[in-house]
């Protein structure tokens, strides 16, 4: 793991991720600090260290990485601090009917927009090509696609919020005012 | 060192035929030589090739979040023959090979966008 730092596979680098690490970069320059992670396409190295007033986040580019040594595992403390540091921000558990309310509302908004859309169990299917997961945010949509992706992004982004029915809405789903039924 | 300077360079436009880690494009095998491919063992071991995939992807969402938690941050550049710049940073492109910023603080005024070029970085610094 020294000066093959750059021909080590991505599993010697998962191995040493969490635990604290020195790192040359030449020119008698140094770096110490908590290896978050190793980018496995620039290689470059992303290392935690904590200050009194906080921490701060340093990335050394890969092709500047000269030695690394591990220095020390981190106890219980360190370590919990280190997983949650990235992840993003727990969602808030909603109870079942309330999942089920906004699910049928952006089912409801998507379908209104032209948009094929079944449920699958919890899930939304799009067009067969995109996911929308619980609570069905925008951050909630999953596809291979980039582009559908953005587009449904958007357009969840751009639902009314369901409590402001509106007239319109109430004329529209009314079979008798319905002017899709009454159109020519 | 507020004074705003008119843009000395414009960027490069994106390449046409770079499509994502494509490791046969011109521009990547250019600039991006070091990038690591399967290693030996695993290109044998279907297995072996299945956990170091893995292991790729964990550390590759890993560095990906951590570039979201720069967005929009002031971010300071150490750079080559000790030059060290503070801007903020807006976003990197897929094979980490430039980055955008704005209100690059240079000597010779702050520049509103600017590439940097991760060629000449060695190392960057924020605080969370």
């Amino acid at each position: 793991m020294q000066c093959d730092w750059l021909h080590s596979g991505p599993q010697l680098w998962l191995r040493c991720v969490h635990r604290q690490v020195r790192l040359r970069t030449g020119k008698q320059e140094e770096h110490r600090g908590w290896l978050l992670t190793v980018d496995p396409v620039s290689h470059s190295v992303v290392l935690l260290s904590f200050r009194e007033d906080g921490a701060s986040v340093r990335v050394v580019m890969g092709h500047a990485v000269k030695h690394v040594e591990v220095l020390q595992e981190p106890d219980q403390d360190m370590a919990e601090r280190l997983r949650s540091f990235f992840h993003p921000p727990t969602t808030v558990s909603l109870d079942p009917e309330e999942l089920l309310r906004r699910r049928l509302a952006v089912c409801r908004w998507l379908q209104k927009n032209r948009l094929p859309v079944e449920e699958d169990g919890d899930e939304l299917r799009v067009a067969g090509v995109l996911t929308i997961k619980a609570p069905y945010q925008p951050e909630d949509c999953c596809s291979s696609n980039q582009i559908i992706l953005d587009r449904i992004q958007r357009l969840v982004r751009l639902q009314p919020d369901p409590h402001l029915e509106t007239i319109q809405d109430k004329l529209e789903s009314h079979p008798l005012t319905d002017s899709r039924l009454t159109r020519t | 060192m507020a004074t705003p300077v008119s843009v000395l360079r414009l960027p490069k436009g994106p390449v046409p035929n770079s499509r994502g880690f494509d490791p046969n494009s011109p521009r990547f095998i250019a600039l991006c030589r070091t990038s690591i491919p399967t290693s030996a063992a695993a290109q044998s071991d279907p297995e072996q090739l299945q956990e170091e995939q893995h292991a790729r992807s964990v550390l590759r969402e890993r560095f990906l979040r951590c570039l979201l938690a720069m967005t929009n941050k002031k971010v300071q550049f150490h750079m080559h023959e000790k030059v060290n710049v503070e801007a903020t940073f807006g976003a990197s492109d897929i094979d980490v090979l430039n980055f955008q910023v704005s209100d690059l603080h240079t000597p010779i005024g702050v520049q509103k966008e600017a590439l940097i070029r991760c060629q000449d970085v060695i190392s960057f610094t924020f605080d969370v």
